[in-house]
């Protein structure tokens, strides 16, 4: 086994793979930019080692920096992480070229599965059902229509170097082919240098539902089951389950799935963690979608489902072990959520709010796990990705495990930024939700369809009176500006409560 | 028995009718915000020895300036000074933390003032735009 590995990130998932390396007493090697000095990782971390300045591109995106870093303090191994240089082909092979072991699949792999069109005829190959679509980037407009006389409409045109819904438009007509076309052509040039797309049948309302793979380097890989990750804003995953509800109650769709991930992952030679992404239709047909070649921001909630150390895992075949647990070891008890708390104001259409962190409680007790990188005093870059922690739990079935993570919300406070905790709140509460009757496009429904949320009565008089207690002037009348009403109220009330 | 305790700074446990409260406070300028169970509640604190300093909070009427609400880079300008705007239009995009966002108008009027340029980095509390 290793003695040290360094983490080409920051942020919670660099303190996530900290922590595993510490109970495998492995030397843990952080890496930070300018404003990263105060951040949890460094702070966490063995060793530490600046490699820049605050921009992504000039720290953290920077491959013979990282290296260098590793080189000074001595690291066998690099873990990416997710996001950053995780899915670069190049920077595993330049790992390897420096002779360090890159704690993920191969280049070749990650260089394999990062085209989606390549993907696509590797799922094809290896008999993984497929969203129906050109495998080719498209000449033209006339080539989406010569699909749709096929296949119908809805259709939905896709860039080929894409990612994050952008490239990317439905179409419903023949009318409308030429317009979308252009648009999706000028998006994709602009965000990817390159307005090559390709077009696919729409699934309707399609549920977001992917399979955790793992394996070793002789080409042994077990699955890990599902996670239903179909609550997304603007294509971003916000919150993730597990066992998804459609497929708990498809007896062999689990399995099916696994084993249909399995044999695409192996096509393409993979080995370490990886995730294949399926399109889930209302029947239960599932599609393949795409392959993450790097450990999820939602893999806790796996963890909590199966018992197992994704990130042990990760290391134990990086550094050459043969992966011991069979498919039938693995097993899954219970049901668990995560909630990605992001500091974004959900009042104000979800805008950043970075800033300083006045105060911080977390939640505790019973099923709860909180991955995070913040604490209190310190000040949430504006450089970087908004997230500031992962919130999952467990219990032993989903509606347990809903109270639980409406219950640890309500522990949860961060004072002096804004964050999304109080609209998992309402998500949880509603009632399209529990049913479990989820799809990628809730979120913009939900937010169309929820009512304003009305305090209780007698907390707006609380209110008053706290605020009047604070302001330590007796004779100062308070009114609540807002909301849900201006209104009037003393402090006679306070006398009233002595 | 005290119904309002500070328990810890900023926060107070409170006691009304045999039930427990816990509320926090974040000080902002000319109102206190009250937290309590995940509902936020504005307060302005009035004090009657000092009637002539009530100004009350700022209406739809008159000039309305926008303001970044954070640090970031405009990216897009999507009307021009002297324009006419619906309530709720979208004035210009603001880049930050790798999200786009548009800044839309508080109210219905004509562009007075458009002091954002594009590709310039803006402050919090910058002001970008007046509505009138």
């Amino acid at each position: 086994m290793f003695r040290k590995v360094l983490i080409a990130n920051r942020g919670e998932i660099a303190v996530r793979v900290i922590r595993t390396l510490r109970e495998m007493d492995i030397a843990s090697v952080a890496v930070f930019s300018d404003a990263d000095r105060t951040s949890m990782h460094v702070r966490m971390a063995d060793e530490a080692e600046w490699v820049g300045s605050s921009p992504s591109t000039e720290s953290y995106l920077c491959i013979d920096r990282i290296l260098d870093a590793a080189r000074k303090h001595g690291a066998e191994a690099i873990h990416p992480g997710y996001g950053f240089l995780s899915e670069n082909a190049d920077f595993a092979a330049a790992c390897e070229a420096a002779g360090m072991v890159f704690i993920g699949p191969s280049a070749e792999s990650i260089r394999r599965m990062g085209s989606k069109t390549a993907a696509r005829q590797m799922a094809i190959a290896a008999g993984a059902p497929v969203v129906p679509g050109a495998h080719e980037a498209l000449a033209g407009p006339a080539d989406a229509r010569v699909f749709a006389r096929q296949f119908g409409y809805p259709l939905l045109l896709k860039a080929v170097a894409g990612g994050g819904g952008k490239g990317m438009r439905r179409v419903d007509s023949d009318a409308e082919l030429d317009a979308a076309f252009r648009d999706a052509s000028s998006e994709a040039e602009r965000f990817f240098s390159n307005p090559d797309l390709y077009v696919e049948k729409l699934i309707e309302r399609p549920r977001h539902i992917e399979i955790q793979l793992l394996g070793d380097r002789y080409g042994h890989m077990v699955h890990f089951g599902e996670r239903e990750c179909s609550i997304q804003r603007r294509h971003q995953k916000v919150m993730e389950e597990c066992p998804s509800p459609l497929v708990a109650a498809r007896p062999g769709m689990r399995a099916a799935m696994g084993e249909a991930a399995i044999r695409v992952a192996l096509s393409a030679g993979y080995y370490n963690a990886g995730t294949v992404e399926f399109l889930v239709d209302g029947r239960g047909d599932f599609y393949f979608l795409e392959m993450n070649t790097r450990l999820q921001v939602e893999h806790p909630i796996t963890e909590l489902l199966t018992g197992h150390d994704l990130v042990r895992l990760q290391l134990e075949v990086a550094a050459g072990e043969k992966l011991r647990l069979r498919q039938e070891d693995i097993a899954w008890r219970g049901s668990a959520m995560e909630c990605r708390i992001y500091a974004e104001d959900p009042y104000n259409n979800f805008f950043p709010s970075p800033g300083k962190i006045t105060r911080l409680t977390r939640p505790m007790g019973p099923g709860v796990r909180l991955d995070g990188c913040v604490y209190d005093g310190w000040t949430v870059p504006i450089d970087y990705d908004p997230l500031l922690a992962k919130l999952a739990v467990w219990n032993g079935t989903r509606e347990s495990a809903i109270a639980r993570m409406l219950r640890a919300l309500r522990e949860y406070d961060v004072a002096g930024i804004h964050t999304n905790i109080a609209f998992f709140r309402q998500i949880l509460e509603d009632e399209e939700f529990r049913a479990g009757r989820l799809h990628t496009g809730f979120v913009d429904e939900f937010l169309e369809r929820r009512k304003p949320v009305v305090p209780p009565p007698e907390l707006e008089s609380i209110a008053a009176l706290v605020a009047a207690f604070h302001s330590k002037s007796n004779a100062a009348r308070a009114i609540i500006a807002q909301p849900p009403r201006s209104r009037w109220l003393d402090t006679g009330r306070h006398e009233a409560l002595r | 028995m005290n119904p309002i305790v500070a328990v810890e700074p900023g926060v107070y446990s409170v006691l009304v009718d045999g039930r427990s409260y816990e509320a926090r406070i974040e000080q902002s300028d000319g109102c206190v915000i009250v937290l309590i169970d995940g509902h936020r509640f504005e307060v302005e604190i009035r004090d009657p020895r000092r009637w002539s300093r009530q100004t009350g909070r700022q209406g739809v009427e008159g000039r309305l300036n926008v303001t970044a609400p954070m640090p970031g880079k405009i990216v897009r300008l999507l009307v021009a000074e002297g324009d006419t705007v619906e309530d709720g239009q979208g004035l210009l995009v603001v880049e930050a933390m790798k999200m786009q966002n548009e800044m839309k108008a508080p109210k219905a009027g004509r562009v007075v003032s458009l002091t954002a340029r594009e590709g310039a980095t803006v402050a919090a509390g910058d002001v970008l735009a007046a509505i009138e």
